[in-house]
């Protein structure tokens, strides 16, 4: 008796599990028929936790391109090793054209730095939805107030710049800023760029390498001044701030986010995906979104979303070894 | 003060009114399940309030975050599963309570301590916000070095019976810390090339193993073996009397002061607050009053609730006054404003002071709606009790479950958690205390990237430690809180000895 009960609870436990399981699997197959596609609810994959900037930015796309390609959008966030098991979780689903991924720029940086076994060639691209560039910030009452005055003072002193983390993103900007002026920097990595923000804020670094929408509050009240942007061209918002390229440093980097799905999901099917996805992306509510979230607009289709990561990837392969971040064996 | 009644005004009006009630409703219900915390009921949310109003938005994510915040003291009182880090400080003397039939003067307690101590941190940010949120500029990587060192020596005040024990626990925890990416240099370690392990073990699967699942291992088993030990809990429904409450105000405001700095200081949490302020009610007592904390003192469970929650009014002032959040839910509340096209920061106050003074009144009502339905749900609440346990046990493993599950929809949270219950169920069984291995949880990593991060910021020197004045305090704070009980239990016994020669 005593032994039934226990048998009954991992039992019970044994068949939630499975439960929990065979939500994935079920679904029916063949779904590569692109006449009647879609005729069930998309599901799309956010490598990073509920209420960051990757999540809003994928919570509102789903919300208005559910009414464009006429069914339901579920975002399932799936977050840890700093993207790679949402992106590898993507990678690996269903190559029916219903799991949708976000990929960002972490898809290129993760495996250079031997931390992700997949590639961005584990992915078909769809749809690129905005980008960031680079930026370096510093205390409006910094003593610097051009780049070259920053470059210059870095030259002789080891300035304190804060990151959003080793091997991300903004640290990979920072790194990529010192080798190509010269300059030896003090890169302090934060858990996230607003940590470093905060840091910048209260005087304990010098500057940070992160992007414009993360400091541009604080731009607008008069705490900060952003010295140059790493794009190729000038940011919106901040249209008196020089790019780099202007300033003969030839240099742009930064984040991007778009949408992926499997890399065996049929043609036809991605092209209903790629034809709804740009009406929903070109919309003025989406851009509209983005511009409250003070982030950065651009659209590619699939084609010119593969050339932005072949030539960025080209980039990372060089950088990340350069910086002593691949991976050692 | 004009503005503050023309908030309340808005608050009243039937459209927000309702949503913050809702909002608070669900709180305390996401807060009372396992795994589900504030934080995680705050995100949850977000996508509703997109559409909304930003006032009535704003205002149900801060009934949910403060209802979530209290919650979690109700499952940890009356179950001891804690359902947020938080109220795993209040299982310490809470469960005791129940044990002793007093599941009803707990509770009262808890909500009582909470709803003050939300309160008490509203006016504190109404009032002297511009004042308090230069504290969260002076802490930079040094500072929070400090405060979870000084965390850290807590672990001697919580072990309960063997200080030795305790120690041991809170060690395991900081080697399970080591797990995942290393902080500065992202090398992976200890992960086995295993992706879900690269940013370490998740820490609330942990925990609701560790409390919920050992406890629902040890009911099957007690119930297999013929339910000894506590097999029958009254389920009394008395509240605390005044004369109670009476001695419960100075921990109260002890605490709610503790909540309410802890929650300015960038990135510390209600967790960090409620083990604090139970650590400083415990240093405050009298001293033959020490000895029932973990056995059922009311101050134990009064503090860490004032604390918790006043944690919530402290880490809106950063966020506020200059757009930075003050824990992992403000962090997402700064989403919610930005995306409503409000941006925080020092001149928010004057652009939108109407909006402002309705959140704060929003607040301060929400923070009352959280006492009404806690005093009345008390009778609710506590029928959980006269649930028979064989019924009790499978459903805690369920809910243990899906809450693991739910953190970031991944199966190797749901084995985490197991892993660790049965870990739990053994500590259980040899007497070794599981609140260590959270505190550890929670504060061995801040502990290891702040100093590392202050290490870089100094090119290397540890002078960094000593020049600056806070982080100076806390590291001093430390210490003492870690000697000073050992020191004490020297001269004790040697005492006794001189006293029995």
């Amino acid at each position: 008796m005593k032994n039934f009960k226990i048998f009954s609870i991992l039992t019970v436990l044994v068949l939630l599990l499975a439960a929990c399981g065979g939500g994935n699997k079920d679904g029916d197959k063949g779904a590569s028929n692109a006449a009647d596609f879609p005729k069930k609810k998309f599901e799309l994959i956010v490598p990073y936790s509920a209420g960051g900037g990757t999540d809003t930015v994928a919570r509102s796309f789903a919300d208005l391109a559910k009414d464009e390609i006429g069914q339901p959008i579920g975002v399932v966030n799936r977050e840890g090793g700093g993207g790679a098991v949402g992106m590898q979780n993507g990678a690996n689903a269903k190559a029916d054209g219903y799991s949708l991924s976000v990929v960002t720029v972490e898809l290129l940086t993760l495996p250079h730095t031997g931390l992700a076994q997949f590639t961005y060639e584990d992915f078909r691209l769809v749809s690129l939805l905005n980008e960031d560039p680079a930026a370096i910030t510093v205390r409006a009452d910094a003593p610097w107030n051009t780049i070259e005055e920053f470059i210059e003072a870095a030259k002789t002193q080891k300035l304190k710049v804060g990151n959003s983390g080793t091997g991300a993103i903004w640290h990979l900007a920072g790194a990529a800023f010192e080798k190509e002026t010269g300059t030896t920097l003090n890169h302090v990595p934060f858990e996230g760029a607003a940590p470093a923000v905060t840091a910048l804020l209260g005087g304990h670094i010098d500057a940070v390498s992160v992007s414009p929408a993360e400091v541009l509050t604080h731009v607008e009240s008069g705490d900060f001044k952003v010295l140059a942007v790493m794009a190729d061209e000038r940011v919106e918002k901040l249209s008196d701030v020089p790019t780099l390229k202007e300033q003969g440093v030839d240099l742009s980097i930064g984040t991007w986010r778009g949408i992926a799905v499997p890399k065996d999901t049929p043609d036809d099917v991605v092209k209903v995906l790629e034809d709804s996805f740009a009406t929903t992306i070109q919309s003025e509510e989406f851009k509209a979104t983005l511009e409250k979230l003070n982030l950065g607009h651009r659209y590619e289709n699939g084609e010119g979303f593969l050339n932005l990561v072949k030539e960025q990837d080209a980039l990372f392969a060089e950088l990340i070894p350069a910086i002593g971040l691949s991976p050692q064996k | 003060m004009d503005l503050l009644l023309n908030g309340f005004a808005q608050v009243f009006h039937p459209s927000i009114f309702i949503l913050i009630i809702a909002g608070v409703i669900a709180g305390i219900v996401i807060g009372a399940l396992p795994g589900l915390t504030a934080t995680m009921g705050v995100a949850l949310f977000l996508p509703i309030t997109f559409g909304m109003d930003p006032v009535a938005g704003l205002l149900l994510l801060v009934g949910v975050y403060f209802g979530g915040v209290y919650g979690g003291s109700i499952a940890s009182i009356l179950l001891n599963t804690p359902g947020t880090p938080a109220s795993a400080a209040t299982a310490l003397d809470g469960y005791p309570f129940t044990k002793q039939g007093k599941a009803g003067k707990a509770l009262g307690i808890a909500v009582i301590a909470a709803s003050t101590g939300g309160l008490f941190s509203v006016f504190m940010l109404i009032f002297i916000s511009p004042q308090l949120a230069q504290i969260a500029l002076d802490f930079s990587a040094p500072e929070m070095f400090g405060l979870a060192i000084f965390g850290l020596s807590i672990i001697s005040s919580i072990s309960g019976g063997s200080v030795l024990k305790g120690l041991i626990s809170g060690v395991f925890g900081l080697v399970i810390c080591t797990v995942g990416m290393d902080p500065m240099t992202s090398y992976p370690r200890f992960t086995y090339d295993n992706i879900s392990l690269l940013n370490g073990l998740n820490f609330i699967p942990v925990m609701i193993g560790l409390f919920a699942i050992s406890e629902a291992l040890v009911i099957m088993e007690e119930q297999l073996t013929g339910g000894k030990g506590f097999g029958k809990i009254i389920a009394s429904y008395a509240l605390p009397t005044w004369n109670e409450l009476k001695k419960l105000w100075g921990t109260i405001l002890r605490s709610s002061g503790i909540g309410t700095f802890i929650g300015i200081v960038p990135g510390a949490g209600a967790d960090i607050a409620a083990f604090v302020a139970y650590n400083e009610a415990k240093r405050f007592a009298k001293k033959e009053e020490k000895e029932t904390f973990g056995k059922g003192n009311p101050k134990g469970i009064a503090a860490p609730e004032a604390a918790g929650n006043a944690l919530t009014g402290g880490a809106f002032v950063p966020l506020l006054t200059l757009g930075i959040p003050g824990d992992a839910v403000t962090a997402i509340m700064l989403g919610a404003l930005v995306v409503q096209g409000i941006q925080p920061g020092p001149q928010l106050f004057e652009t939108s002071s109407e909006l402002v003074y309705t959140l704060f009144s929003g607040m301060l009502v929400a923070n009352v709606l959280m006492l009404i339905f806690g005093l009345v749900g008390i009778r609710l609440f506590t029928t959980i009790l006269k649930v028979p346990k064989n019924i009790i046990a499978p459903v805690i493993i369920v809910l243990s479950v899906v809450g693991a599950f739910a953190i970031s929809n991944n199966y190797f949270d749901v084995f985490t958690m197991l892993g660790a219950g049965i870990i739990g169920y053994f500590m259980k069984k040899f007497g070794f205390p599981a609140s260590p291995i959270v505190l550890a949880l929670i504060l061995g990593p801040m502990a290891e990237s702040e100093m590392r991060r202050a290490l870089v910021m100094s090119e290397g020197s540890f002078m960094i430690f000593l020049e600056r004045p806070i982080a100076l305090t806390f590291i001093i704070l430390a210490i003492v809180s870690l000697v000073v009980p050992l020191i004490m239990g020297q001269i004790k016994s040697k005492k006794a000895k001189a006293i029995n020669e």
